[in-house]
C-alpha cells in the first residue's frame, strides 16, 4: 500500500468558501472519489474525515474554488520511520483485518534502476561533428515488417503508445491515444481489451466509421493485441488493425495474466470483451492453447494467414530471461518484440508483484539486444523498449542501447492529464482516464486530450533528435551503445555500459556482448 | 465436390487454394495432417477433411462447417466465433478453447482443458473428456456423454456443463444442480441432430457456485 497515508491533506479554514458562507461548497466532498472530505451540515463547514484515503491525485484542489486545499507528501513521516513508515504499518493493518493481499494500479513506487545514471556522449573534435538541428536532417522512421508482410508498419516517429486495454482505461482516453496516434504518425495499440469501435479510424485518422473524412494527419496506425484472454477476439478483431501483437507478458506484473474486476465490466466493456457485466474478466497468466515454443510458431503461422499475410507481428515480453525470451521470439517468427521492464505500466495489480517482480528495463536491453544480434537479425526485427520511459532522453538512451522504437505507456497517462496517485485499480479516477463512471469520464475530452497526447510525441521526437545530432548522427539507427556513459557503478554493472571517467566496461562484461574489447574500443556498432 | 490434396503443400498454400476455390461446392482435402491451423478464420464453406488433422484445425472459424473424417489433433476451433467443427473420431488437448460460438462436435474422446474459456459456444463430446474440462468457462455449454477426469469445471464463471458418466474430480467453485425442464429441451436437439446415443434424462448439470470465484 505505497500511497494510503503517504499524504498530508490540509484546507486553509479562513481561505475556504464555507468560512464566510457556510453550506455553500462542497466540491472537494464531491469530486474527491475516495472519501476524504465530509461537509458537516450542522455547522456548514467541510472537515477531512479520511487522511488515510488520500492517494494524493490533488482533483480536490485542482477544483477547489478558493484554492484552499493543499496535499503534501508525508516526507518526514517517512524519514523518520523507514523502513516503518505511516504507509507501511497501514498495509499491516490492512492485511491484519481483511486477510487480504494488496491492489495497485499504475506501477512501481521508489528507486529502481533506470536511465537515470546514464549521460549522453555528445560528438567533438574526435569523433564525427555535431549536426546542425535546425538545417540538417534526421531520420526517424522506422518500419515494422519490411521483408515479411504486404504492409509494413511506418512509424514516422520511434514511438508508440504501449498496449493498454479498453477497461483498464474509459473509451475517452482509449480514443484521445488514436487521435494522438494520428496527430504523431506512430501505432496505438488495442491492449487485450478487445477494440472500441472508434479507435480503428481514429488512429487513422478518420472521424467518421467510413474512413472518408480525414481530420487528423499524418495518420497513425493501430496495433491489435492477441492475448491469453483473448477478449473480442475474432478474425474481423485481427484483420481490423496494421499490426498484430502476441502479448506474452507485461512489466508490472511478469508471470501473472490480467484480472479486469466485475465492477470495471460495464455495459460498454461487456460488450467490446463479449462477456456478461459485472463477470470478472480474467486474462490466464498464460496461454492455454499453447505449450510448447513449436506451437507459438504454429500460432504465429495461423496469424499470418489469417490475417492474408498482410501485416507484421509483434510479441510482447515481460521482464524475466530477456535473452532467452527474445530469441524464443525470434524462432517463434517475430517482425518485433516488445520488452516491458520492471516500472511498466498496470490498470491493476498485486502490489507485490508490480513492487518486486522482474528485471528493470535498462538491464532487459542489453541481452536482449544480443539475442537479436545473435541471430544476426539486429535492426531486422525490430525491438521496443517499454517500461518507465518518461521522456526523449530516456528514449534516446533506449534507442541508443539498441531499441528501434520506444513505448510510452505511463508517460502518456501522465500527458493525459494522471496525477499517478496508484489508484487506478478503484475505478475512481477523477481524471476520467481508468474510470468508467460517466461524471468522470466527462471530464475528458478525447480531441483536447488527444492534442496533448501528439504535442508529448511531438515533443519528445525533437528531444531525440537534438541528441541524435549532437551525437553526431543523421539517423537514429545509427546510435550505438558509444553515445552513452554510465555514471555509477551500478548502472555499468547492469547495463555493459562504459563507465564514465574509466571510460570502458567493467572487466566482466568485456567481450560478453561484444560491445568492448580490452581496449574498451567498440567492436560491433 | 472440390479436392484439394495438401501433400508436400504448406499452410499458406493449401489454405490460399482452399480460399481460392471457396464457393457454394464442399472442399475436400486430404494429406493435411502435418498443418496446423488449417481453414483457419474461414467466415463460410463446407470442408471435408479427409483423414486426420493437425492442431489448430479451424481456428478463428467465422461460419464455416468443417469435418474431419478421422482424428483432430490440438486446440480444434480455438477461438471460433460460429460456424460448425465435427470431428468424427478422436481430438487432443484443448478442443474449442476461447470460442466465442458455433458448435464443436467431437465423436470420439477429447484430452484435457477442452473448453477452457469458452465464452459462449457449444461444446459437443460424444465419449470422454480429459482433465480440466471447463476451466474458466464464462458462457455456452459443454456436453459431455462420457466420463470426465479431474478438476472437472474448475473455476467455472458462468456458463452449463452437462455430463452422462462420471468425473474424477469437481473443480473449485462448482455446484452439481438438477436437471430442469429447460435444460432437457435444450439437450434434445443436440442429440439428435449429432445421432449421439443418450437421452437428455441421463445428464448432469454443473453450474458455477459464485459469479465472482476470484480473490479481490
Amino acid at each position: 500500500m505505497a500511497v494510503i497515508g503517504a499524504f498530508c491533506v490540509s484546507v486553509n479554514r479562513e481561505a475556504c468558501i464555507n468560512a464566510s458562507m457556510p453550506g455553500k461548497c462542497a466540491t472537494c466532498a464531491e469530486v474527491c472519489p475516495h472519501g476524504v472530505y465530509a461537509l458537516d451540515v450542522e455547522t456548514g463547514m467541510m472537515h477531512i474525515v479520511n487522511y488515510n484515503a488520500c492517494v494524493g491525485c490533488r482533483i480536490c484542489s485542482e477544483f477547489c474554488p478558493a484554492d484552499a486545499i493543499r496535499i503534501n507528501p508525508a516526507e518526514s513521516e517517512y524519514l523518520s520511520r523507514y523502513p516503518w513508515t505511516l504507509s507501511a504499518i497501514e498495509e499491516v493493518h490492512y492485511k491484519a483485518q481483511t486477510g487480504e493481499y494488496l491492489l495497485r494500479g499504475f506501477g512501481t513506487v521508489g528507486p529502481t534502476p533506470n536511465f537515470d545514471m546514464i549521460t549522453v556522449v555528445p560528438s567533438q573534435i574526435s569523433s564525427a561533428a555535431p549536426l546542425d538541428k535546425y538545417r540538417e536532417e534526421c531520420e526517424m522512421e522506422v518500419v515494422i515488417g519490411e521483408e515479411t508482410c504486404e504492409k509494413p508498419l511506418h512509424l514516422q516517429v520511434p514511438f508508440v503508445w504501449a498496449a493498454m486495454s479498453f477497461g483498464a482505461l474509459s473509451k475517452e482516453a482509449k480514443m484521445a491515444l488514436a487521435i494522438g496516434a494520428a496527430q504523431s504518425g506512430i501505432a496505438t495499440n488495442t491492449g487485450e481489451g478487445g477494440l472500441i469501435p472508434e479507435e480503428a479510424w481514429l488512429a487513422h485518422g478518420y472521424a467518421d466509421k467510413e474512413q472518408k473524412r480525414k481530420k487528423w494527419d499524418p495518420g497513425g496506425f493501430l496495433i491489435i493485441q492477441w492475448s491469453t484472454g483473448r477478449w473480442g477476439v475474432s478474425v474481423d478483431y485481427l484483420n481490423s488493425g496494421d499490426a498484430v501483437e502476441v502479448k506474452i507478458g507485461q512489466g508490472a506484473k511478469p508471470g501473472m495474466g490480467g484480472h479486469l474486476l466485475g465492477s470495471k465490466v460495464t455495459e460498454d466493456v461487456s460488450r467490446v470483451r463479449g462477456v456478461p457485466v459485472g463477470s470478472d474478466a480474467l486474462s490466464p497468466c498464460r496461454y492455454y492453447d499453447v505449450q510448447s515454443l513449436d506451437d507459438m510458431k504454429h500460432m504465429v503461422a495461423f496469424l499470418r494467414d489469417v490475417t492474408n499475410y498482410q501485416v507484421p507481428i509483434l510479441f510482447k515480453l515481460g521482464p524475466s530471461r530477456p535473452y532467452a525470451d527474445v530469441a524464443a521470439c525470434i524462432e517463434a517468427g517475430a517482425d518485433a518484440i516488445s520488452i516491458d521492464g520492471l516500472v511498466g505500466g498496470t490498470g491493476c495489480s498485486p502490489d507485490i508483484v508490480t513492487q518486486g517482480v522482474g528485471i528493470p528495463t535498462i538491464a532487459c536491453l542489453p541481452p536482449a539486444v544480443q539475442a537479436l544480434k545473435d541471430y544476426g537479425v539486429h535492426r531486422k526485427v525490430k525491438l521496443v523498449a517499454l517500461g518507465g520511459i518518461r521522456n526523449g532522453l530516456d528514449a534516446y538512451k533506449a534507442l541508443a542501447m539498441g531499441a528501434d522504437i520506444v513505448g510510452f505507456g505511463s508517460a502518456a497517462e501522465v500527458a493525459m492529464g494522471c496525477r499517478v496517485c496508484y489508484a487506478c485499480q478503484k475505478g475512481n479516477c477523477p481524471y476520467g482516464i481508468t474510470s468508467h463512471r460517466p461524471e468522470m469520464r466527462a471530464r475528458l475530452d478525447p480531441i483536447v486530450v488527444g492534442q496533448r497526447l501528439a504535442n508529448f510525441i511531438h515533443a519528445c521526437a525533437e528531444e531525440v533528435k537534438i541528441l541524435t545530432m549532437l551525437s553526431g548522427h543523421s539517423r537514429i539507427k545509427d546510435l550505438s551503445t558509444e553515445d552513452l556513459r554510465a555514471m555509477d557503478l551500478n548502472t555499468a554493472a547492469l547495463t555493459g555500459l562504459k563507465l564514465a571517467g574509466y571510460d570502458r566496461a567493467l572487466p566482466f562484461w568485456e567481450g560478453l556482448f561484444g560491445q568492448t574489447n580490452g581496449n574498451g574500443h567498440q567492436t560491433t556498432p | 465436390m472440390k479436392v484439394i490434396d495438401a501433400k508436400n503443400r504448406d499452410l499458406k498454400t493449401t489454405n490460399g487454394l482452399v480460399k481460392k476455390v471457396l464457393d457454394g461446392q464442399p472442399i475436400a482435402i486430404r494429406n493435411a495432417r502435418h498443418l496446423h491451423g488449417l481453414v483457419a478464420g474461414l467466415n463460410k464453406g463446407e470442408l471435408i477433411v479427409r483423414g486426420s488433422a493437425g492442431d489448430y484445425l479451424g481456428a478463428l472459424n467465422s461460419g464455416a462447417k468443417i469435418t474431419v473424417t478421422r482424428n483432430a489433433g490440438k486446440y480444434t476451433a480455438d477461438n471460433m466465433t460460429s460456424g460448425e467443427v465435427i470431428i468424427e473420431g478422436n481430438a487432443g488437448y484443448g478442443v474449442g478453447q476461447y470460442c466465442y460460438g458455433g458448435v464443436v462436435v467431437v465423436k470420439g474422446d477429447a484430452g484435457d482443458f477442452t473448453a477452457t474459456m469458452n465464452k459462449g459456444a457449444t461444446i459437443i463430446i460424444g465419449g470422454d473428456v480429459g482433465s480440466d474440462a471447463g476451466t474458466y468457462m464464462l458462457k455456452g455449454d459443454l456436453v459431455v456423454l462420457g466420463n470426465a477426469g479431474r478438476n472437472f469445471a474448475n473455476y467455472l464463471i458462468r456458463g452449463t456443463i452437462y455430463i452422462r458418466g462420471q468425473w474424477d474430480s469437481l473443480g473449485h467453485n462448482t455446484r452439481v444442480e438438477p436437471l430442469t425442464d429447460e435444460d432437457i429441451t435444450k439437450l434434445h436437439p443436440y442429440i439428435e441432430h449429432y445421432s449421439m446415443d443418450a437421452k437428455p434424462e441421463e445428464f448432469k448439470k454443473i453450474v458455477a457456485a459464485s459469479e465472482k470465484p476470484f480473490y479481490n
